[in-house]
């Protein structure tokens, strides 16, 4: 494993009652990196983020979050990753500023601090005046608003967002990207699962393309170049033999 | 530790603040009713209802009722709960989770056993000899619980062979990869019964058999606190992957509107039921199957010792519960249909046909349950109606549809 990786996946497998999913995944996502994870629905690409959160058991293979492995240290993985997974849970009872504050003190966060940074990000966002809504009054873009600033009040190294920028409006998608920025500028590393090619061709620096049967590609450098040109799911075609 | 299953216990109660600030008409209706009905039966059957705590095997009885409840509710409150990948993600240690899941086992066991208590208030017998075996039924019960679910859970992450245990469910690979499971509530069972027969083998109520119940319980949740801890990461994904359902056998073919019964409906009506049921069927497969046990060991109750009035009042709560769990199963259809409204309001399936079809539905999983009970009490039960199953089955489905339908929204 190498050391300054932040996520690392290794020779994952996983099938669904023997039917492939991912065959032998391998990719590592450095500090400052934004990395795509691309595909069309059913590819694979939730699977392969729940094998990273601990919500999915791989069949082989190794994971690691910050040197950690999610599933025999899940307490040093959760620390140090920010997830906002494809359908996040909310409970629906809490007021936004509730939620925020259990947040905070289940990560053992400063309360000043955190109340500060939530409040900031409560702006970014544009949820300033819904802290007192209860999450179930939220719309679909407010609770995802809502679940990304779970995910990004301990200030996280990894970063995992699956289809977490769906349902926001474009300025909110803006701004989620600037601070996402700023993140990567201070060390953290973003794994981002989106069928918004366009957002992903413009910013992310490399990708992970899963295809149906469980064929995969890692696109970088010119590879990568040639996939922003022209954004797909189709693998690309592998290089002709010499 | 401590720390954090102090934070939850305050979550949970920040989570029914906010509940009683906005109660919600599902809520009330699928929760707070069905326990008010639930206690005034046992308030108004309570004579009839109450088991005899006199002597050992009284109070064994008396403990296989609470074990069975308090297995029942443990294992989605210790294993299950809805918020449990939000809370790992938090990095929340495992024993703080245990220590608040086992609280929250704990609260549940005191409701049942103060529920189960009822029918001896109404009766107006002596509350201290039925609250000591109850409560040491619950401990004990509570104890066995946390350990050998957390020992199922283990065995469930760590995976390996089916033993021959889990080889005995051979007719349903589902049960099978799940055995550890399917067993686990036996423990609380009998932990139950045997904690009750403890303590209620002595005269009137012995304190120092409680406290020797109470000192056990604690140190079979001690116990199952390391377990839970081990299982932990990998329970969760083996289960949620377990869930997974295959596509159906039938495949496409399950779902027919216009066959028998279903033509002499509305088309509306008969395209809700189909679904209704189809759906029932798939989500809610432990609901047909509570079924046949009550059926089956309720039928050979009644033929062979119909006229005793005991077996009957047996054979009658045994009924009445699985069939509110179906009732129940019919409110949880609503539940889980929240958001998909759109489906029936873009197809213009008005509330009239939703409700009818949702009536029929949970009448078609009740049918089982009722019909041969109505026809084996008829038959060989003196002076009991067999038709009043049938009755009782159409008013709590009829009562759990409109509730499943108010709970879904719009």
């Amino acid at each position: 494993m190498e050391d300054t990786a932040v996520l690392e996946v290794r020779g994952i497998g996983k099938a669904y009652r023997k039917r492939p999913v991912l065959r032998d995944v391998g990719f590592a996502v450095r500090p400052g990196e934004c990395v795509a994870l691309l595909g069309s629905n059913g590819a694979g690409k939730s699977t392969l983020l729940g094998c990273l959160t601990g919500d999915r058991l791989p069949d082989r293979g190794e994971v690691r979050v910050c040197g950690a492995d999610p599933f025999s240290d899940p307490r040093a993985a959760a620390g140090c990753m920010g997830v906002v997974p494809e359908k996040p849970f909310l409970y629906e009872e809490l007021t936004v500023a509730e939620l925020l504050r259990f947040v905070a003190a289940a990560r053992n966060l400063p309360e000043r601090v955190a109340a500060d940074e939530a409040d900031r990000l409560l702006a970014l966002l544009g949820l300033r005046g819904a802290e007192d809504l209860l999450c179930r009054e939220l719309s679909q873009g407010m609770g995802r608003k809502a679940a990304l600033i779970v995910a990004l009040l301990h200030g996280p190294k990894a970063i995992v967002l699956d289809e977490a920028l769906n349902g926001l409006d474009a300025p909110s998608v803006r701004r989620v990207v600037e601070e996402l920025d700023r993140r990567r500028a201070g060390g953290a590393a973003v794994l981002l699962s989106s069928h918004d090619l366009e957002l992903v061709a413009e910013w992310c620096g490399r990708g992970i393309l899963l295809a149906p049967g469980a064929r995969w590609a890692s696109l970088e450098g010119a590879a990568w170049e040639a996939w922003r040109a022209a954004p797909t799911l189709e693998l690309p075609d592998p290089p002709a033999a010499a | 530790m401590r720390e954090g299953a102090g934070l939850l216990l305050r979550l949970d109660a920040g989570r029914l603040r906010g509940a009683v600030r906005r109660p919600r008409a599902g809520a009330l209706a699928g929760v707070l009713l069905p326990l008010a009905v639930l206690a005034a039966g046992l308030l108004v059957a309570g004579p009839r209802l109450q088991p005899r705590v006199d002597d050992a095997e009284g109070a064994v009885l008396f403990g296989l009722w609470v074990g069975g409840a308090v297995g029942f509710l443990a294992h989605p409150v210790l294993l299950r709960p809805p918020d449990d990948g939000f809370l790992r993600r938090l990095g929340i240690p495992a024993g703080a989770l245990y220590a608040h899941r086992a609280a929250r086992v704990l609260g549940l066991t005191l409701g049942v056993v103060a529920l189960l208590l009822l029918p001896f208030a109404s009766a107006g017998t002596g509350l201290g000899r039925p609250l000591a075996v109850g409560a040491a039924a619950g401990l004990a019960a509570w104890g066995a619980g946390l350990l050998f679910l957390s020992r199922a859970a283990l065995a469930l992450a760590r995976g390996g062979r089916a033993g021959f245990s889990a080889r005995l469910m051979a007719f349903d690979g589902g049960l099978v990869k799940a055995a550890p499971l399917v067993y686990a509530p036996l423990y609380p069972l009998v932990g139950g019964a045997v904690g009750a027969g403890f303590v209620g083998a002595a005269p009137g109520v012995s304190v120092l058999r409680l406290l020797a119940v109470v000192v056990a319980a604690v140190a079979l949740a001690a116990l199952g606190a390391r377990l839970f801890a081990r299982a932990l990461p990998r329970f969760a994904p083996r289960a949620a992957e377990m869930a997974f359902e295959p596509p159906p056998a039938k495949g496409s073919a399950g779902l027919v509107t216009d066959r028998g019964l279903a033509r002499l409906l509305p088309r509306r009506v008969a395209a809700a039921w189909a679904r209704d049921a189809t759906v029932l069927e798939r989500r809610f497969r432990w609901a047909g199957r509570i079924a046949w046990p009550v059926a089956v060991g309720g039928t050979v109750a009644l033929l062979r010792w119909g006229d005793a009035e005991a077996v009957r009042s047996w054979v009658a709560a045994a009924g009445a519960v699985a069939l509110a769990a179906q009732g129940a199963a019919v409110v949880g259809l609503g539940r889980v249909e929240r958001g998909l409204r759109w489906i029936d309001r873009s197809v213009g399936l008005g509330w009239g046909a939703r409700l009818g079809g949702r009536w029929a539905a949970g009448l078609g999983l009740a049918f089982w349950l009722v019909f041969p009970l109505a026809l084996a009490w008829g038959a060989h039960a003196p002076g009991g109606p067999g038709w009043a199953w049938i009755l009782a089955a159409l008013a709590v489905s009829g009562g759990a549809a409109a509730v499943s339908v108010s709970a879904a929204r719009r």
